[in-house]
C-alpha cells in the first residue's frame, strides 16, 4: 500500500511508532498471536521448492488472519548460521517453526528439546521428537502419471532425467516415472544424468542438452529449483516436466505438466494441533490422498485415451487402490525387486537404492 | 548428434566464462597482485548483466553494466591493497564474499527469471567442414570475441611496451619504479581491468550461456578461473587451452553419463578437475621455464 504522506498521517504514524517502541519486544507485543517462522535455504522466488513452502504459510495467514504472524527467513545457509538464526527467532517469540531443508535438522532438534512449548516441522528429515515432525512428499505418485504421459509422446522411446543427487527420494521418483512409462510402452528406456549439485543452473542445462543429444525426447527436471532444464528443453523442442511448482510460463509449448506440492493442508492441520495443545511429533510422508501431491498443467498434445487412463490411475493412487511400487518389479540388474502381488512398504521406498529395469544409467554406488 | 559432436558444439561456450575471468586475472597477477575475489566479481557481473539485459533488452548494455560493476568492486579491492597496503589474500576473499552478497541483494527481485541468449554465428567457410564445421564453428559472437581477445592479450603481453611494463611491475616493482614506472597506477589499472573482465565473464554466464538469473549460479567457476591462471603458469595460451579442456571434459562427463557408461557419476564429476590439473602440470613441468614464468612479486605488498 502506498499512500502519500501528509502532516496529519505523519503525526498519526509517528505516534503509533512511538507507542510500539514503548513495548518491550515486537514479537511478544500482541497476545494471542501465533508467531510462525519459515526458514528456507534458497531465495523464495516465483517458482521452486522455497516458493511452495511460502505458499503454504500464506495459506496459514489467510486462514487465521491476525491470529498468525508469519516471518519468512530466506536464503539461510545450512549449518551454524542457520542454528543462530533459528535460536534468535525463537528467542524473539516464535513458537511454531518450519524448517525448509534437511540440513537444519540437528540445530532444530536441539532447539525443540530446549523449548518444549515450541513446535517444529522439518522438511525431508527422519528424526522425530515430541514436538518435532519431519515431513515430505510422495513425489513418486505423481511421477508415475508423468511417465504415462511421457511414453505416449516420446517418438524415440528414450526418456531422460537430470537429477541433483542420487538419494532415495530422487531415485524413487525416477523409478516410478520409468514404471509409469513402461505401463504404456514396455520398450521405454530412461537415461539419467546426475549433476551432483543442488544448484548449478549451467551444468543442469548442459546435462539436459547432453540427454537430448543422446536422443531422449522427454526430460524430467528432478529437483532443480530454477527453470534451467525447463527453458533449455523448450528451446530444443523437447517435452519437459518438473517438481513442486509449475514452470509452464518458461515452456509454453512443451511443458508436459507439473508434479506439484501443496503444503497448506498439512501446515494448517499442524498449526491447528499446536493451538489446541495436541501437537505430537510424527513423520508425515504426504500423498495425493493428503491433498499434498498433485499433478496439473497437462500438455494438450497428450492423446485423449492416455489422458483418460491417467485420470483413472490418478484416482486409483489417491484412493490407495494402486501403488506404483506393486510387484512384479524387476531391478536394473535383472534380479527381482518386488515379488508379484506385493506392494513395497514405506520404509523400503524411503531407503530405495536400486533402479528398476529400463533405467539405462547405472546407479552411482 | 553423437557424443563427440555434442562436446565440440558446447566446449567453447562452456569455457568462455572461465576464460574471460582468467584472462583478466592473468593481467592482474602479471603486475604482482593476487585478487582472490573473482567468484564474487563474477557473481556481481552476472547479476548486474542480467538485470540490465532484462530491463533494457540489450545484451551490450548488460555487458557494459557488468564490466562497470566488476571494475568498481575491484577498485574497492585496489583501495584496500594498494592504498592501505593490506594483505591481498584476506582483502581478495573479503571482496569475493561482498560481491556474492551484493549479487543476491541486487538479483533478489529477478530470481528465476529468464531471457533469450544471443544467436549463434556460423564462421564462413569453416562451418562447411563436415562434423566440426556445424558444431565447433557455430558459436555466439562472445565466444569468437573472447578467443580473438586471448590472441590480442598474448600479443600485448609479449610483444608490446605495455606488456613489458606490466611484466616489469610484477617482476620487480622497486626496479620498475626506479626506471620511472608508476607501479601503483599500473597495478590499479590492472585490477580494474581484471574486475571488468570478471564482470563480463559473469554476464556471459547469466545472459548468454545460461540465460537466467539464480542466486549462486556462478557455482565455483571463479575459483576454477583462478586455478587456471596458476596451473597455466601465467601464459595466455596455456590458460586458454586449460579452459577449453576443462569445458570439454565437463561436457564429456555429462554425455558419458547420459550414454549409460558404467562409471559412478561422482568419479566422472572429478575427471575434469583432475585431468585439467594433470595436463597443465605436465606441460609446465620444465623447472627452468616454470621459474621464468612465475611472477616474482606476486602477492607482495609494495610501498614506494
Amino acid at each position: 500500500m502506498t499512500s502519500r504522506l501528509n502532516r496529519r498521517s505523519f503525526l498519526k504514524s509517528s505516534l503509533a511508532a512511538s507507542t510500539a517502541l514503548a513495548l518491550p519486544i515486537p514479537a511478544f507485543a500482541q497476545d494471542g498471536v501465533l508467531n510462525v517462522a519459515l526458514i528456507v535455504p534458497s531465495p523464495a522466488a516465483d517458482v521452486g521448492w522455497s516458493h511452495t513452502l511460502e505458499l503454504g504459510t500464506k495459506a496459514l495467514e489467510e486462514k487465521y488472519g491476525d491470529k498468525v504472524k508469519v516471518t519468512l527467513l530466506e536464503n539461510i545457509a545450512e549449518g551454524p548460521d542457520a542454528d543462530r538464526i533459528m535460536n534468535k527467532t525463537v528467542a524473539e517469540g516464535t513458537n511454531f517453526l518450519i524448517l525448509g531443508s534437511f540440513g537444519y535438522m540437528n540445530g532444530g532438534l536441539k532447539l525443540a528439546e530446549q523449548n518444549p512449548g515450541l513446535s517444529i516441522l522439518h522438511a525431508s528429515g527422519y528424526m522425530v521428537a515430541p514436538n518435532f515432525s519431519p515431513f515430505g512428499a510422495r513425489y513418486y505418485q505423481g511421477t508415475y502419471l508423468m511417465g504415462m504421459a511421457a511414453a505416449s509422446l516420446s517418438k524415440t522411446k528414450k526418456l531422460g532425467c537430470v537429477g541433483a543427487f542420487a538419494i532415495p527420494e530422487l531415485i524413487t521418483s525416477i523409478n516410478a516415472w520409468t514404471l509409469g512409462a513402461q505401463s504404456v510402452d514396455p520398450s521405454i528406456e530412461v537415461s539419467v544424468v546426475w549433476v551432483n549439485s543442488w544448484f548449478d543452473p549451467a551444468s543442469e542445462q548442459e546435462a539436459a542438452k547432453a540427454l537430448l543429444a543422446q536422443g531422449c525426447d522427454v526430460i524430467f527436471s528432478n529437483a532443480q529449483d530454477t527453470p534451467s532444464v525447463v527453458a533449455a528443453c523448450e528451446e530444443a523442442g523437447a517435452y519437459v516436466f518438473n517438481l513442486n511448482s509449475s514452470m509452464k510460463a518458461y515452456a509454453p509449448a512443451k511443458y508436459l505438466g507439473v508434479v506439484g506440492t501443496d503444503w497448506a493442508p498439512y501446515f494448517i492441520q499442524s498449526v491447528e494441533a499446536h493451538l489446541a495443545g495436541s501437537f505430537a511429533g510424527a513423520s508425515a510422508w504426504l500423498s495425493m490422498a493428503d491433498k499434498c501431491v498433485f499433478v496439473a498443467d497437462w500438455n494438450a498434445d497428450i492423446p485423449a485415451d492416455i489422458v483418460a487412463k491417467i485420470t483413472e490411475m490418478e484416482a486409483a493412487i489417491e484412493s490407495g487402490a494402486f501403488s506404483p511400487f506393486t510387484g512384479p518389479i524387476t531391478k536394473q540388474d535383472g534380479s527381482e525387486g518386488v515379488a508379484a502381488g506385493v506392494t513395497l512398504g514405506d520404509d523400503m521406498i524411503l531407503s530405495m537404492d536400486w533402479h528398476v529395469k529400463g533405467v539405462a544409467t547405472p546407479l552411482p554406488q | 548428434m553423437n557424443a563427440i559432436e555434442f562436446i565440440l558444439a558446447g566446449m567453447l561456450a562452456a569455457a568462455t566464462p572461465m576464460l574471460l575471468a582468467a584472462l583478466g586475472e592473468l593481467v592482474v597477477e602479471r603486475t604482482g597482485v593476487l585478487n582472490l575475489g573473482l567468484e564474487g566479481m563474477m557473481a556481481l557481473g552476472a547479476a548486474l548483466g542480467f538485470i540490465t539485459t532484462y530491463t533494457y533488452g540489450s545484451h551490450l548494455l548488460g555487458f557494459g553494466a557488468a564490466a562497470l560493476g566488476g571494475a568498481v568492486l575491484s577498485l574497492v579491492f585496489a583501495l584496500v591493497v594498494l592504498g592501505f597496503v593490506a594483505n591481498q589474500v584476506a582483502a581478495g576473499l573479503a571482496i569475493g564474499i561482498l560481491g556474492t552478497g551484493l549479487s543476491s541483494l541486487f538479483g533478489k527481485s529477478f530470481e528465476s527469471l529468464t531471457i533469450t541468449g544471443l544467436p549463434k554465428l556460423a564462421l564462413p567457410l569453416l562451418s562447411d567442414v563436415p562434423v566440426i564445421g556445424p558444431t565447433l564453428f557455430v558459436q555466439d559472437i562472445v565466444v569468437w570475441l573472447t578467443l580473438l581477445f586471448a590472441v590480442g592479450l598474448w600479443a600485448v603481453l609479449n610483444h608490446t611496451k605495455l606488456g613489458l611494463m606490466i611484466r616489469a611491475v610484477g617482476e620487480n616493482p622497486h626496479a620498475a619504479r626506479a626506471i620511472g614506472f608508476r607501479v601503483l597506477t599500473i597495478r590499479c589499472l590492472a585490477i580494474a581491468f581484471g574486475g571488468a573482465m570478471a564482470g563480463i565473464a559473469g554476464a556471459y554466464a547469466s545472459t548468454v550461456y545460461t540465460p537466467l538469473w539464480a542466486d549462486g549460479m556462478i557455482a565455483g567457476r571463479g575459483w576454477i578461473a583462478l586455478a587456471l591462471v596458476v596451473f597455466g603458469t601465467w601464459q595466455t595460451g596455456r590458460i586458454a587451452f586449460g579452459a577449453v579442456l576443462f569445458g570439454a571434459l565437463s561436457l564429456g562427463e555429462l554425455v558419458t553419463q547420459a550414454g549409460g557408461v558404467n562409471i559412478p557419476s561422482q568419479i566422472l564429476a572429478c575427471v575434469p578437475y583432475v585431468v585439467t590439473i594433470l595436463m597443465l602440470a605436465v606441460i609446465s613441468s620444465n623447472r627452468r621455464r616454470m621459474r621464468q614464468n612465475t611472477v616474482a612479486s606476486l602477492g607482495q605488498p609494495f610501498q614506494p
